[in-house]
């Protein structure tokens, strides 16, 4: 359980997230969504606990700032690309914590060997990061925190730069990290998306929670098209998913 | 896999740049206004009775074997810090010379020659250490940010390191009567190297290049976002701060035994990456090698090339490092 109370994040004199209370299940898959702006990469970077803020964020009773020991991996959506490294290289950064640096390593080269096997990255393995699409770096991204093991997994828009194929792919398998016991929280503007996999949304809006709970409930909410200013229309489809769309003003 | 393949290969290329600085110290310690037979030096080296008259033996032992020593620690030290500054700024062309580090150590050295400091010992590498780090933060600080835009960073250390020049030519005015000791220094010289210098510069260097050497692996976190770092259990503003007091530590103590060596940080890092295809975070100890024969064979051009005069060796590495940079910073600008 991830119990949030009061949470406050300023940049410098602007307050980005303001006195955030809520709490996410584990074991599950959240969804954070909201308009450009809304501090939803800000609230995940804070679930890191690196940088400072105001309030409190807990992880099973421990307060997360500072505590290095958790194991939360996470996958930017516009990460630094280090040159002189190959993929391989690079997926097995993501063992240092767990490996102890280096001391446990045949199990770790096992752990990505596998790893880039499943994420069908074993023809990319020798080349380096600064040579990847944008989808492949997003895909060798997510095979860098499944490496890792983690308790927590956070992602910012983890499908932005994938065609349809490798969205439902790398979904698949952060689902499948989930049901493993991980707890994922992910920020993904496509919502219709997002729905297919989240048990869970957190709509936010100007730095605040509008809303949060069960996935459908949120989108079918009034205030999910509220926050959208109404330029979103939901369609819930026979099996009762339901498919959020743009909506355009015809003049 | 791969992988395994680029790691022999990685033991070989650091084996092959050992075998180059071994045999350019040997060229270093055996060529000079008076040449010296290998096969002596060898022998002598080995404690065995060489064949060298007294005269050669004393030139050997106590004028060249030190001068080659400091050059390869120097070497090593620049180069090293190079690679280091270029990782933890995600700058290729960061450098202790154009990051005003360097010139901030000359003046902190200098302050301490002309404070009653004559000549190389212990203190003088702590106040060339004062004042390379005063440098690097002040280049932060004009720069704007931590990752500032490459050129910006580079301005920035420009403009500290005229500044620190300036004050440090000032100061030179005033003192005049040091004035031509310190600016041969200023240039870059080996000639003073002796046992004392060496042992100093090894003590700080060594100690340097260990602690860099340690946290090499946690390097490679530095070459991500914070986030990715830390969520990776790096803690990225201590591994920073490790990171640039040792390599400042390391030019600080370079640039105290001797005197401002441009260039080095930046060529023999690009050419060790370009070697290996690899971060040189990741191949340290070939880059504080390969430093360290760079510098030795800088030395050895710098002392016969106008033989019986001898150039300084800043004005060697400045002529090969130059054009360099220029290369590099074309070749970054021509990148997509």
């Amino acid at each position: 359980m991830i119990k949030v109370e009061n949470l406050t994040v300023r940049y410098g004199p602007t307050e980005v997230l303001k006195g955030i209370t809520l709490e996410i299940p584990s074991n599950t898959w959240t969804c954070l969504v909201g308009p450009n702006g809304a501090g939803k990469t800000t609230f995940l970077k804070s679930l890191l606990g690196m940088n400072s803020y105001s309030g409190s964020i807990k992880i099973e009773g421990r307060e997360i700032h500072g505590d290095m020991k958790r194991n939360i991996a996470f996958v930017p959506q516009r990460p630094e690309i280090p040159s002189g490294m190959s993929v391989t290289e690079y997926v097995a950064l993501g063992r240092s914590k767990k490996d102890g640096w280096g001391r446990d390593a045949k199990h770790g080269r096992e752990k990505v060997a596998s790893v880039l096997e499943n994420c069908q990255l074993i023809g990319l393995r020798n080349q380096f990061v600064t040579h990847l699409s944008g989808g492949e770096m997003q895909r060798v991204l997510v095979a860098r925190a499944l490496v890792q093991e983690p308790e927590i997994m956070l992602l910012d828009e983890p499908t932005s730069a994938l065609d349809l194929h490798h969205q439902i792919q790398t979904l698949n398998q952060i689902e499948e990290l989930k049901n493993d016991g991980v707890s994922i929280i992910s920020t993904m503007h496509d919502i219709t998306l997002g729905a297919m996999f989240a048990e869970r949304f957190i709509l936010m809006n100007r730095g605040t929670v509008a809303v949060d709970g069960p996935a459908q409930d949120v989108i079918n909410s009034v205030i999910f098209k509220q926050v959208f200013e109404n330029r979103i229309s939901v369609h819930t489809l026979e099996t009762g998913r339901s498919v959020v769309m743009p909506t355009r003003e015809l003049h | 896999m791969k992988t395994e393949i680029e790691r022999i290969w990685h033991w070989r290329s650091t084996a092959l740049v050992t075998a180059v600085l071994l045999t350019v110290g040997l060229l270093a310690v055996s060529f000079g206004p008076v040449n010296l037979d290998f096969a002596k030096i060898v022998k002598t080296l080995l404690g065995m009775d060489g064949g060298l008259s007294s005269l050669d033996r004393t030139l050997l032992l106590e004028i060249r074997l030190p001068r080659v020593a400091l050059a390869a620690l120097v070497g090593a030290a620049l180069a090293t810090s190079g690679a280091v500054y270029q990782t933890v700024f995600r700058n290729p062309l960061a450098d202790p010379y154009l990051l005003g580090a360097a010139a901030g150590a000359g003046l902190g050295a200098t302050i301490a020659i002309l404070g009653g400091q004559n000549g190389f010992h212990a203190a003088l590498p702590l106040f060339a250490f004062l004042g390379g780090v005063l440098a690097v933060i002040a280049t932060f600080f004009v720069s704007g940010s931590f990752y500032a835009d490459p050129r910006s960073l580079l301005l920035s250390g420009i403009a500290v390191g005229s500044f620190a020049t300036a004050i440090q030519t000032y100061l030179h005015q005033r003192h005049s009567a040091v004035l031509r000791t310190v600016y041969s220094w200023i240039l870059g010289e080996l000639t003073v190297a002796d046992w004392d210098t060496v042992k100093w510069a090894s003590i700080y260097i060594f100690f340097s290049l260990l602690i860099l050497f340690s946290i090499a692996k946690k390097l490679d976190g530095l070459m991500l976002s914070d986030e990715e770092a830390y969520s990776l259990g790096i803690h990225p503003n201590r591994i920073r701060i490790i990171a640039v007091g040792a390599a400042t530590l390391a030019t600080a103590t370079a640039v105290s035994a001797s005197g401002l060596i441009g260039f080095v940080g930046i060529v023999v890092p690009h050419l060790v990456r370009g070697l290996l295809h690899r971060a040189t975070n990741r191949a340290l100890l070939t880059v504080s090698l390969a430093g360290a024969a760079f510098l030795v064979l800088a030395d050895l051009g710098a002392r016969t090339l106008l033989a019986p005069a001898e150039l300084p060796i800043g004005v060697l590495t400045a002529f090969v490092g130059a054009p360099f940079f220029l290369f590099v910073l074309r070749a970054r600008r021509l990148q997509p």
